[in-house]
């Protein structure tokens, strides 16, 4: 007595193809899973047998194999327990055989039978859908049929459902709206203009920008504020973000539903939970940021070594985790803003308060940060601390929703400016400086303001290219085809700190 | 060599002959000269000891740097030292400069010298009062030092000991009526007693750059220093006034923030102002 039924193992942010094969035979009653299964895979022993029993099923008083094929594949997590118990159930038959052909089941099992989500859901939606395979797992599935239109997805509450309702065609659920998270509003923080002019630039361009101000000027408030002005994820966005998340075991809701991911790991984090690690790996912090926002606040306190770490992603969009079995690629394409004392007692520079720093303290305190993140970072303003007397008084400024307009509008520009060449926002190519600088359409005005900023800065090869596209954003935001002296000028002002120390 | 370039003689009775020289005892009866002789009209000396210090160095090279950039004739004597760097600031400023020898003009003395002399002649002027091909000799340059007296309308010393040849030229300037200007060092130091000494007897001491464009602009009337350049644009008289972020700036001034941006790079690339490791844009 033999059966075989299709499930999935996760591999990074992708589900690959594992096939439950089962034998019933005679023999001394046992229970075996062999194929490189981890402790979890094991203990699936214990769940399916209480499972099929307080089901009503019978469990085989028999020796029975289970092998997960393709055996050297390392397998791990709770998600076999279901196709494991229904091919047992159709080995025995107790279970009609074509119910689970072409079907891929996932899920975990509870002793009394009913069937959990587990971490990738997601992603075993996604594969079942390519494979054209009709997925079987836990109620939660049915909300990925907004995003995978023509996902054919048959939820189950308990092993019991395997019986009726696989031979049913599945009704849609009317999804739960997806929670509206809160953000600032650009309105309610105070001055800062400069700063929220970066947060426009860095929202339409997908620059990384550094906010430097002592301490209570609301660095990190206009760093959560940058999520009410980024357009919504659109589709493919939305379902590579929350791929990360579903592998994640991160609720993937809201960024199914549009909504930019916002991580502010604690400075405590370590290359691991930035990156991502373990066994299985696992995405880090930057990867859950895919398509929106990573906010690192105080960066000078995090471990130098964990922000050197971040210079991959940076520079290449993805975290590859290499492993003695595998190289695992997860996304990260995320807009990096940090925040920073200017030194440690935070004061330099304050109208106020006297900076109590020594001169060596605060150049070691920045050169914690290191030259080569420093290098990466496009825009770089101060947010100093405003006086009380202007704080009180009312003022008018933008509302998000009016800056988001603009926003989406530049971003659409520069879409359709780059779609001859299949670049999205922030991906100018980096490092080919002719290239770059000819790709951004520079006026003969702004090719000579760059000249001058150049010799006057000693700008490095990369400064400049980094210049040219904040200063092609600004361009974008401003509708003009060209880039000119003033969006030049205005970049130019926009430099980080190192820059300054070299002039 | 030296006959590439332009040599000429001018007798004293001649209308080319530069007025200036009558303020000082014993005008030269001929004046031999290598290069542009409209230059000798009195300019800027900057003059200075040879065993000169890092900072006497220093401060001929920004005065003598900053005053050439801005139009005017820089004067001094070629000499080791301070001499030296006046007149290099000057040539790499594309200013105007003219080297009063104590040797024949077509000399090269101090012969470590020999380059900067050239590129003096070609661009500038090398003038002296002792016929062609006088080797150097030590009276002849305490004579020499009256004719830089003469050729300065105000006289800047940057460094001087007691006794010295800068001393003395300085003694042929008031004598002459000139503007004495010196740099204040260190009263600890030897190389400085001449300098500070002149400070007490009356000259103007000089501190910045902006302090000699006041005293230049008095003598003068055409050396502008640089924030009357600016002076019509409120945003670099409020940040010389007083360096401020690009917010306050944009506040004070009840600008548009993005257009606070670019006026403040663009004064940075004019050199007005620049960025303070605090964050904040104020005078260079």
């Amino acid at each position: 007595m033999h059966a075989t039924v299709e499930t999935a193992t996760l591999l990074g942010i992708d589900a690959v193809p594992v096939e439950v094969q089962v034998d019933v035979s005679s023999g001394i009653p046992a229970f075996t899973i062999v194929g490189l299964g981890d402790a979890a895979v094991l203990e699936a022993r214990e769940r399916v047998r209480s499972a099929i029993r307080r089901c009503g099923f019978d469990f085989p008083g028999a020796r029975v194999v289970v092998n997960l094929a393709p055996a050297p594949l390392r397998k791990h997590g709770t998600g076999f327990d279901l196709p494991i118990a229904a091919a047992i159930l159709v080995a025995t038959g107790q279970l009609q055989r074509n119910l689970l052909e072409s079907a891929v089941l996932v899920g975990e099992l509870s002793l009394d039978g009913s069937v959990r989500s587990v971490p990738g859901m997601l992603a075993q939606a996604r594969s079942a859908q390519a494979r054209r395979l009709r997925l079987i797992g836990p109620s939660g599935i049915l909300r990925y049929r907004a995003a995978l239109s023509d996902l054919d997805a048959q939820p189950i509450d308990t092993l019991r459902d395997l019986l009726q309702r696989c031979a049913e065609t599945p009704c849609p659920r009317i999804d739960a709206p997806a929670p509206r998270k809160c953000f600032p509003d650009l309105a309610d923080i105070v001055g800062q203009s400069s700063a929220k002019r970066a947060l426009e630039i860095a929202a339409t361009g997908g620059h990384h920008v550094l906010f430097t101000g002592p301490p209570g000027t609301g660095k990190s408030m206009l760093a959560h504020a940058m999520c009410g002005i980024l357009p919504a994820l659109d589709t493919d966005e939305a379902i590579a973000t929350a791929l990360v998340h579903s592998v994640a075991g991160a609720d993937e809701t809201a960024a199914l539903a549009g909504v930019r991911p916002f991580r502010a790991p604690h400075h405590s984090a370590t290359i691991a939970g930035l990156l991502g690690g373990g066994s299985p790996p696992r995405p880090g912090e930057v990867c859950l940021a895919h398509n929106g926002v990573l906010f690192l606040d105080e960066l000078p306190e995090f471990a130098p070594s964990a922000l050197q770490s971040l210079r991959q992603p940076l520079e290449e969009g993805s975290v590859t985790l290499v492993r003695a079995d595998a190289r695992i690629a997860f996304p990260a394409r995320f807009t990096l803003i940090a925040a920073a004392n200017p030194c440690p007692c935070g004061y330099l520079g304050d109208s106020q308060r006297r900076c109590t720093c020594a001169e060596s303290t605060i150049s070691r305190y920045r050169a914690r940060v290191g030259g080569p993140l420093m290098d990466r970072m496009d825009i770089s303003v101060d947010v100093p601390r405003i006086d009380p007397s202007f704080l009180l008084r009312t003022h008018s400024s933008e509302t998000s929703s009016v800056v988001a307009s603009r926003v989406l509008e530049a971003r659409q520009r520069a879409i359709s400016r780059n779609a001859s060449l299949d670049e999205s926002i922030g991906t100018l190519p980096r490092g080919r400086l002719r290239q770059h600088i000819a790709l951004s359409r520079l006026s003969a005005t702004a090719s000579e303001a760059l000249a001058s900023c150049a010799r006057v800065g000693h700008l490095s090869g990369r400064a400049v290219v980094r210049l040219v596209s904040v200063a092609r954003t600004i361009a974008d935001l401003e509708s003009s085809a060209d880039v000119l002296r003033p969006h030049i000028l205005e970049a130019l002002g926009y430099r980080t700190w190192d820059t300054d120390a070299a002039a | 060599m030296t006959d590439t370039f332009r040599r000429f003689e001018i007798e004293q009775d001649h209308e080319a002959y530069p007025a200036c020289f009558f303020d000082v005892p014993e005008p030269p009866p001929v004046l031999y000269g290598i290069g542009n002789p409209d230059l000798l009209n009195p300019g800027l000396g900057v003059i200075g000891a040879r065993k000169a210090t890092p900072y006497g160095r220093r401060c001929a090279r920004m005065f003598a740097g900053w005053a050439a950039s801005h139009g005017q004739t820089v004067v001094s004597g070629a000499a080791i030292g301070c001499d030296q760097e006046a007149h290099l600031a000057a040539l790499e400023a594309q200013g105007a400069t003219v080297a009063v020898l104590g040797c024949g003009a077509d000399v090269d003395y101090p012969r470590r010298a020999g380059a900067l002399l050239r590129d003096v002649r070609r661009r500038g002027v090398v003038v002296s009062e002792c016929p062609w091909g006088t080797p150097p000799q030590p009276w002849l340059f305490r004579k020499r030092n009256r004719l830089i007296a003469a050729l300065s309308r105000v006289l800047l010393v940057v460094e001087a000991s007691l006794p010295s040849g800068t001393f003395v030229t300085a003694e042929y300037a008031l004598d002459a009526g000139r503007e004495v200007c010196a740099v204040p060092g260190s009263i600890l130091a030897p190389e400085c007693r001449g300098s500070n000494r002149l400070i007490r007897q009356g000259a103007t001491p000089v501190t910045d750059v902006s302090e000699l464009a006041l005293t230049l602009q008095a003598d003068f009337q055409l050396c502008n220093p640089d924030y009357a350049d600016s002076s019509r644009d409120e945003l670099a008289r409020a940040l010389i006034a007083n360096p401020m972020r690009p917010d306050d700036a944009a506040r004070e001034c009840e600008l548009d923030i993005v257009e606070t941006v670019r006026r403040i790079s663009e004064l940075e690339l004019e050199g007005v102002i620049r960025k303070y490791p605090d964050g904040r844009y104020g005078s260079c």
